[in-house]
């Protein structure tokens, strides 16, 4: 593969910070696009949200995705849950949901919330994994607590991650953060990611342009694909 | 067990399963005319943690609670600096209190108002989470620890991050609104909003003389 991308025109500096990078050292992170947090009937449409704000970013997300495989980029999946007899799921996580209306583990409009397995903890069709791609199942909001994720990046070179997903304020934030502390230079997309309230995705975008972009840089997804040298 | 008025439902917590965590109120940071003022910061927005924190701490060592301090800092060498970190900042730079961010370096110590007591822990991390790569999970986990009260700054990047880590970890989070900091008003508001909302997302918010009454 010779494939790079970079220098992407970002927020608050040309990303990545060391010019450009090879695609097969950087991985495309889709985080928790399940059915549950963004699908027509999960449990926060039934909660009454407007699904169309966690919908937001699926479009652009899914031609990325395309391109990327294209590439023959790693592509990661991840998805928020908990095993079937809940034996990790933290007792104020659990009373926390339940004081929402929302108890996890409890019977929700696609099965039981955020268990494993069940239909709402699905990913949705528009951006599902391929064959071969992979998927972490992760108990908290970061992708790295609990995970092999730093494992399999590490494994296979990975230095760069280009980050999409929801929520942006929650878990796409925190798993950035995460990254961040570990050392990978992050990328940020805001028509790849969305949040229940866009006073909070607005800022949290904001966050990570301060102080030369403290865990990293904001783009779009047109930008990453205009910045790619096959 | 003291119970507490908070955002978004009352926060209850044991005294024999907490402890005050104090998150890098390092000179760098704070001091004026230090590396956070140079880079065009409002350091007075920081400094105004200062006198309720220093009242909530000697109330919590009068009570004989644990705390722990915290500091953001690296290897005079670097070797624990990741390299897109470096490039992005001015770590290890000459600054007005020695080197950047670098231990051992006067202005990566504790401010004098907050200084640690004897046998209070000090946990020296290399990122904006308290729990990447040191000894955090393992010193609570020790001590039995439940419920932690986060203090600290900046209220958006390191207690952010921290809070994070904890929730994630099953810890009881209260972020203390008067005694958390940002250069930032509107992140301050911001962050101490995410922090409560969806029914408490990351924990609980509330303001420092509740606890206080409360021990």
């Amino acid at each position: 593969m010779t494939a790079r991308i970079g220098p992407v025109k970002a927020n608050p500096y040309l990303w990545p910070y060391d010019g450009s990078v090879p695609a097969d050292r950087t991985a495309l992170v889709c985080i928790d696009w399940q059915t549950d947090f963004c699908g027509p009937g999960g449990y926060v449409d039934a909660m009454g949200y407007d699904i169309a704000l966690t919908r937001a970013g699926l479009p652009a997300t899914a031609r990325l995705l395309a391109h990327c495989r294209e590439l023959g980029m790693l592509v990661i999946h991840t998805r928020e849950g908990h095993d079937p007899d809940l034996s990790d799921l933290p007792a104020n996580k659990r009373w926390r949901s339940a004081q929402i209306g929302a108890e996890i583990g409890g019977p929700g409009p696609c099965g039981r919330i955020l268990v494993r397995g069940e239909p709402g903890w699905e990913i949705v069709p528009e951006v599902a994994p391929a064959p071969g791609e992979v998927i972490v199942d992760k108990p908290g909001k970061g992708a790295f607590y609990a995970t092999n994720l730093d494992l399999v990046l590490r494994t296979r070179g990975i230095t760069h991650l280009i980050l999409t997903g929801i929520t942006t304020d929650v878990c796409v934030h925190t798993t950035m953060r995460e990254a961040n502390d570990r050392g990978y230079e992050c990328l940020i997309l805001s028509d790849c990611t969305g949040a229940t309230d866009p006073d909070n995705h607005a800022a949290a975008l904001h966050m990570v342009t301060m102080q030369g972009g403290v865990f990293g840089c904001v783009s779009t997804s047109d930008d990453v694909i205009a910045a790619t040298e096959v | 067990m003291p119970t507490i008025d908070a955002e978004p439902t009352p926060y209850s917590f044991d005294l024999d399963s907490a402890a005050l965590l104090v998150i890098d109120m390092q000179r760098d940071f704070l001091l004026p005319g230090g590396f956070g003022e140079s880079l065009g910061n409002d350091v007075s927005q920081l400094r105004r943690t200062i006198e309720p924190l220093a009242a909530l701490m000697s109330a919590w060592r009068a009570a004989g609670l644990p705390i722990i301090h915290t500091r953001e800092g690296h290897e005079p060498d670097l070797s624990d600096c990741p390299p897109a970190k470096l490039a992005r900042g001015a770590i290890g730079q000459q600054g007005a209190f020695g080197r950047i961010l670098i231990r051992g370096e006067y202005g990566h110590d504790i401010i004098d108002e907050l200084r640690p007591a004897g046998g209070e822990v000090v946990v020296d991390k290399p990122g904006k989470g308290a729990f990447y790569a040191t000894e955090l999970a393992e010193i609570l986990d020790k001590q039995g620890i439940k419920s932690l009260i986060v203090t600290g700054v900046t209220t958006e990047v390191c207690v952010h991050t921290t809070v994070r880590e904890a929730n994630d970890r099953g810890y009881e989070c209260l972020v203390l609104a008067d005694c958390v900091g940002s250069y930032f008003p509107e992140f301050q508001r911001v962050g101490l909003q995410m922090i409560a909302a969806q029914g408490g997302i990351f924990g609980w918010v509330a303001e420092s003389p509740a606890l206080i009454a409360a021990i």
